[in-house]
């Protein structure tokens, strides 16, 4: 270790509480703001995570509020809503159309255990191709009564393949055809079951939320959209990227908030360096004068306090980020409970890339926190300071 | 060696100016054992500031080495200081959390030295702390901590050595000790310029000045 590393470490131990305080207050500001960038670059990876998930190009929708269809594709809001399952096959007639599957989404009541299902009527038969990556325990729904789990739903209500599920109220004894594997998606809360059982559950027996759409080549989707729009009235047609943009415009003066609070809480953790860096300037006065008469100039002098005040906050940005990591789980919770919509898995995640740059950030504010304190000590008049 | 012509040194305190040294003519030889002594407020410790090149006179001429010094840049006096001078304090100005070692090489984090193998060590035992080398300035007696200062003071190889009241914090026991060891440092050839309060080691330095208000006297 370098003497003036040393001697910079060995003076901010002589007030251990004071810079671990300081060192505190800026690990607090530099945790926040590790949370917040992370939990933003999370939140845009879960959403198209979850946009991917869908396994389609784009939704067919009742004409309304694009936020509507967002919360319904992602996690299965109620819309009061409904498309006509007619419509599909105007939809089939256009050129260039791969798939089509109306999608029938609501919420089922289950009071039995306490939850409400999020039912989620598909063309079965067609989910090989529209989920090609789900690893299913079991097999897909091939009869009327058969229903598909999402993870979550089986873990919760602890449901094996092959067994038995009931609604109150309800006349039919559905049979568990598999379970789907963990996902991280919103596709994990869901009960998959034929579209005509869903139609029947909700005594609607052609209406559908929306009808999803695979297209042969994703470049002519504009085109599509175009002639769709074009032949079938009172329709709305939301893209996957349009709801990417709609949930990312609603979270975005959220994230810039949390952002906002965070930047200032770094400066009010600069301030609070700054301050304590100039009381022990203040306080060593008679030993930077000491220093002087022994042969040091005023840029040794400025470089020492500049590397306590370095120090301070290169270590307080590093706490920082291992306090956000171990909070992790606490501080998705309350997002969580705060936002009205957020992605299915971890939303912090540990980036080296990230952590790297928050310590660097740390280390700059350190630089700019300290450059006054250590120009009030480098200009020190020692013959005065040795005098007292 | 040093060589002061009718030097002042004036400051301000208030409205009204105070002449710390006036019209001061010295000539400090190299080897020479200076013992400098006088009231409080006499202008001792000003003196001792300007013969070390730590401040200025006000007017008048300061040479070191024959080299006219009152004119020149901060930076020049830093390395001045740092080749040629080593200063001791009454109150030792020690670092808390180093070592007797890392207190003894201080001076060279700033003249970036690289002292010749076991030169700390050496300069420890020097002044009797070869059992105290690690130990922090806390766990020393008074006379220790000193003799810690003056090994500072000496880790550049300086040609002169000025001590402003060393033994001032100091028992008698404690004060004979660190005077034997300036005494010896005059001994091998060093310039030693002490200011004391106590008139019987004065006595003993090969030269002594009297001040008195700014003024030598003869």
């Amino acid at each position: 270790m370098s003497g003036m590393l040393k001697l910079a470490i060995q003076n901010l131990l002589r007030h251990r509480t004071r810079s671990f305080l300081t060192m505190l207050g800026i690990a607090a500001a530099v945790g926040v703001l590790f949370a917040v960038f992370s939990f933003n670059r999370g939140f845009e990876e879960g959403l198209a995570r979850e946009l991917q998930a869908t396994g389609l190009h784009f939704m067919v929708v009742p004409s309304g509020c694009a936020h509507e269809v967002a919360a319904l594709v992602l996690h299965g809001a109620v819309i009061p809503k409904y498309l006509d399952t007619e419509v599909i096959e105007t939809i089939r007639k256009v050129d260039g159309i791969r798939l089509t599957t109306p999608i029938l989404v609501a919420q089922l009541p289950n009071p039995d255990r306490q939850r409400i299902d999020l039912i989620y009527g598909v063309e079965t038969d067609l989910l090989p191709e529209i989920k090609p990556e789900w690893q299913i325990d079991g097999n897909i729904p091939g009869g009327p009564h058969e229903i598909l789990l999402g993870y979550n739903v089986a873990k919760h209500a602890e449901i094996k393949t092959g067994a038995e599920f009931r609604y109150p109220n309800v006349d039919i004894v559905f049979t568990v055809s598999g379970i789907v594997g963990q996902t991280n998606s919103q596709d994990d809360a869901f009960v998959y079951m034929p579209i005509a059982t869903a139609q029947q559950l909700l005594e609607n027996p052609t209406g559908a939320t929306a009808i999803g759409v695979k297209v042969v080549s994703p470049e002519r989707m504009g085109t599509i959209i175009g002639e769709l729009e074009t032949n079938i009235p009172g329709i709305q047609i939301v893209t996957m990227g349009q709801v990417m943009n709609s949930v990312s415009n609603v979270a975005s003066s959220a994230k810039s908030l949390s952002l906002a609070i965070a930047l200032v809480a770094v400066i009010i953790g600069a301030v609070g360096v700054m301050n304590s860096i100039l009381m022990a300037v203040f306080e060593r006065s008679q030993e930077i004068g000491m220093m002087r008469a022994i042969g040091a100039s005023r840029w040794n002098i400025f470089q020492i306090i500049l590397k306590e005040t370095m120090i301070l906050t290169i270590v307080g940005g590093a706490t920082g980020v291992v306090i956000a990591m171990l909070a992790a789980k606490l501080i998705e919770a309350f997002v969580r409970r705060i936002m009205p919509y957020v992605p299915q898995g971890d939303m912090l995640r540990f980036d080296l890339g990230l952590a790297l740059a928050c310590v660097a950030f740390a280390m700059v504010v350190g630089i700019i926190a300290g450059l006054y304190p250590a120009w009030k000590a480098s200009r020190i008049n020692p013959i005065e300071a040795i005098k007292g | 060696m040093i060589s002061l012509r009718q030097v002042e040194k004036s400051y301000r305190r208030g409205a009204e100016i105070v002449w710390a040294l006036r019209g001061i003519d010295l000539e400090i030889e190299a080897g020479e054992f200076t013992a400098v002594i006088g009231p409080s407020g006499a202008g001792k410790t000003t003196l001792l500031h300007i013969l070390g090149c730590l401040d200025l006179p006000s007017g008048g001429e300061l040479h070191f080495d024959g080299v006219q010094v009152d004119k020149m840049r901060d930076a020049e006096l830093v390395a001045l200081r740092r080749q040629k001078i080593g200063f001791i304090f009454q109150q030792f100005y020690l670092i808390p959390g180093l070592s007797v070692l890392d207190n003894i090489a201080l001076p060279l984090l700033f003249s970036k030295k690289k002292p010749p193998e076991g030169r700390i060590e050496e300069l420890a035992r020097m002044v009797g702390l070869g059992e105290r080398m690690h130990h922090v300035p806390a766990q020393l007696s008074g006379g220790e901590m000193q003799r810690t200062a003056i090994a500072r003071a000496l880790v550049n190889n300086p040609e002169v050595i000025l001590a402003d009241e060393p033994t001032g914090n100091l028992d008698s026991a404690n004060s004979e000790k660190i005077f034997a060891i300036l005494q010896e440092l005059h001994h091998s050839g060093l310039t030693v310029i002490m200011i004391t309060h106590n008139q019987e080691l004065a006595n003993r330095a090969n030269r002594m000045i009297r001040i008195k208000d700014g003024i030598i006297e003869v």
